[in-house]
C-alpha cells in the first residue's frame, strides 16, 4: 500500500479518522504521518494492495521489454494482467514464469531477493545440509584467519561428518 | 474436544493469562503462510483443488496431536455468529468468514494455535500467546509447521523461500506481531512520534484488528514488514528489541503522569472513566474501549485496586457484537447491544 498523501512511499502508519461521524481509514508513510494533522480533511483516496502491485509492476517498466501481459503461466494459466487485477499471484509457479517482473518487485518490497530463513527439513534435507556446510566452511576460514586451530579442527570434523551424510 | 465446546468457551487462553510484560503487551502473535506445491493459490485454484486441501487438513488432526489436540472445522458448517466469534477472538481473520465453501480451520484446544485453510494462502498457521513471548510463539508455530511439512509438499524454493500468494509475504512468510496498550504515550502526545520512528526500522503499526483497522482503546499492533532476506530469528530479535524500546517509553510516560503536579489529573481521568463505566446504561464499543483503556491504566498505575488486570483484555473481546449476541442467544438491534454492553461492563467491574 502506498502513502495516500505523497503516493510515493510505502504506507506504514494506518489509522482511522472520524469526521462528522464518518469513519475513514488513513494510510500514510512515516514522513507524511508526521504532518498528519495538517491535511486530513478532504482526503479520500482508497489505495488497496492490488493497486500497489499494479503500480510497482508498471514502475519496473516491464511491458514490451520482457513478458507481454497476455503471456500465461503454464501451471495456472494466469497472465500478468490477471495478477495485476487480483493483486495476488496465481500459483507458486508464477514466481518462475514471471521472474523477470517479480524479482525486481521483491527487491523493491524486501530489499533482498534471497531467502535466508527456515528450510523445510523433509524434502530439502540435502540442500539444508549443503547450506550448513557452506556456513561451516565460512566459519572455518575465519577460524584459520585468527589462527584458532583448535576451533578449525572441530569445524573441519563437523564438515566431514555432514559431507558423509550427503 | 467437541466443536461446540471450543465455540462455547468464551475466553481463549491468551485473554485469561497475563504474560511477560503484560502491563503493556497484551499479546504476541506469530503467523506463517504456507502453500502446497502444484495447487494454485486459493484466489485462482479450482474448488475441487481447494476441497482436496480441506480433506488433507482434516487428516492432519491426528499428526498434529503430537503438538496438541486440534479440531477440524469446515467454515461453511460453522454458523455465522460463531464465525464472527472466532474473528473477535482473533483466531481467524475477518476475510476468512466470506466465501466459506472452500475454507477450513484447525483449532488447537488451548485456542492459542489456529490454522486457517484456504484463506489468502493454503495454510496460515497462527500462534497467539499472552504478553511478550515472541520466541516461544515462534517455536510453537515452527513445531506445527514441521508436523504439516512431513505430510504436505510445500511450495518452496531455495532462492525465494516459502512462496506465497502475495509477494509481500514471500521468504520466511512469517509475520510476527505484538499487541501493545500505550495509553500514557498517547496521553503525553508522544505516540505519533514514536510510531513514526518505529516505521523507520522496517516495522508496521496497525490498529487492533489488522490491516487498515482503527486503533481502539490505545491498542496497537507492531509487526515486521519485510519477510525476505532475514531469518525468522533475526526478524523476531529485531521486533523484540524495538518493542523493548516502546515499553521503556510507555513506562517513562506512565511515571511522568504520576509525578505530583500531574497526579491529580490522571487520578481524576481514571476515576471518571471508571465512574462512567460503572454507571452508564448505554455505551458504544468505541466509547467503552476508550474508557476501559483509562481504567486499565488506572490499575497498572495502582490508582484502582481490587480489579483484575486482564479485565481490559477480556472485555475488549466480550463487548463486541457477536459475543454480546452469543451471550443473549439472539440477534440484537444495535441500541439493545449498547444497553447490554453497558450492563455487562457494570457487572464485570462491580463484580456482580
Amino acid at each position: 500500500m502506498l502513502c495516500e498523501r505523497c503516493g510515493e512511499k510505502q504506507a506504514t502508519v494506518h489509522m482511522t479518522q472520524i469526521d462528522n461521524h464518518e469513519k475513514r481509514e488513513v494510510h500514510l508513510c512515516q514522513e507524511c504521518a508526521q504532518h498528519y494533522d495538517e491535511f486530513l480533511p478532504g482526503f479520500s483516496i482508497n489505495f488497496d494492495f492490488s493497486n500497489m502491485l499494479a503500480s510497482l509492476f508498471e514502475q519496473s517498466n516491464i511491458w514490451g521489454k520482457t513478458s507481454q501481459p497476455t503471456v500465461a503461466c503454464s501451471n495456472c494459466n494466469q497472465t500478468l494482467a490477471d495478477i495485476q487485477r487480483i493483486g495476488e499471484l496465481g500459483c507458486s509457479g508464477c514466481y518462475e514464469t514471471f521472474k523477470n517482473e517479480i524479482n525486481p518487485l521483491l527487491r523493491r518490497i524486501h530489499g533482498s531477493t534471497r531467502h535466508v530463513g527456515k528450510i523445510p527439513s523433509t524434502r530439502y534435507a540435502k540442500v539444508k545440509k549443503q547450506r550448513q556446510i557452506e556456513d561451516l566452511q565460512k566459519q572455518l576460514q575465519e577460524a584459520i584467519g585468527v589462527e584458532n586451530y583448535e576451533k578449525a579442527a572441530e569445524l573441519r570434523d563437523e564438515i566431514r561428518r555432514l559431507e558423509k551424510e550427503l | 474436544m467437541d466443536i461446540k465446546d471450543s465455540m462455547a468457551r468464551t475466553l481463549s487462553s491468551w485473554m485469561k493469562v497475563e504474560g511477560p510484560n503484560g502491563d503493556i503487551v497484551l499479546g504476541t502473535r506469530v503467523r506463517l503462510a504456507r502453500n502446497v506445491v502444484g495447487i494454485p493459490f486459493p484466489a485462482t485454484a479450482k474448488k475441487e483443488q481447494l476441497r482436496h486441501l480441506l480433506d488433507i487438513s482434516e487428516g492432519l488432526v491426528s499428526e498434529l496431536s503430537s503438538v496438541e489436540k486440534f479440531t477440524f472445522l469446515k467454515m461453511a458448517e460453522v454458523d455465522s455468529l460463531e464465525r464472527q466469534l472466532l474473528v473477535e477472538k482473533h483466531l481467524i481473520s475477518p476475510s476468512h468468514i466470506h466465501n466459506t465453501s472452500t475454507k477450513g480451520l484447525l483449532l488447537g484446544e488451548n485456542e492459542d494455535t489456529s490454522i486457517m485453510i484456504n484463506e489468502e494462502d493454503h495454510f496460515r498457521i497462527q500462534v497467539l500467546f499472552p504478553g511478550l513471548q515472541l520466541e516461544s510463539a515462534w517455536r510453537k508455530a515452527n513445531k506445527v509447521d514441521d508436523v504439516i511439512e512431513e505430510k504436505v509438499d510445500y511450495a518452496f524454493d531455495m532462492e525465494r523461500g516459502f512462496l506465497t500468494a502475495c509477494p509481500t509475504n514471500v521468504g520466511t512468510a512469517m509475520r510476527a506481531s505484538v499487541m501493545v496498550h500505550l495509553p500514557a504515550l498517547t496521553r503525553v502526545n508522544q505516540l505519533k512520534r514514536m510510531l513514526t520512528t518505529i516505521t523507520q526500522f522496517g516495522l508496521v503499526v496497525r490498529g487492533l484488528y489488522g490491516e487498515g483497522s482503527e486503533s481502539s482503546g490505545n491498542i496497537y499492533q507492531i509487526s515486521n514488514q519485510v519477510t525476505l532476506g532475514h531469518s525468522e530469528e533475526e526478524i523476531i530479535d529485531h521486533l523484540q528489541r524495538i518493542t523493548s524500546q516502546v515499553l521503556t517509553g510507555e513506562r517513562k510516560a506512565r511515571e511522568y503522569l504520576l509525578e505530583s503536579e500531574r497526579r491529580l489529573q490522571i487520578e481524576d481521568m481514571v476515576h471518571r472513566s471508571f465512574g462512567i463505566l460503572t454507571n452508564a446504561r448505554i455505551i458504544t464499543s468505541k466509547e467503552a474501549m476508550s474508557l476501559l483503556s483509562d481504567v486499565r491504566l488506572g490499575i497498572d498505575l495502582g490508582l484502582i485496586k481490587d480489579l483484575d488486570k486482564d479485565i481490559l483484555k477480556q472485555l475488549m473481546v466480550l463487548i463486541r457484537q457477536a459475543h454480546l449476541q452469543k451471550f443473549m442467544g439472539q440477534n440484537l438491534p444495535s441500541e439493545e447491544r449498547d444497553r447490554l454492553r453497558a450492563a455487562l461492563i457494570r457487572g464485570k467491574l462491580l463484580n456482580k
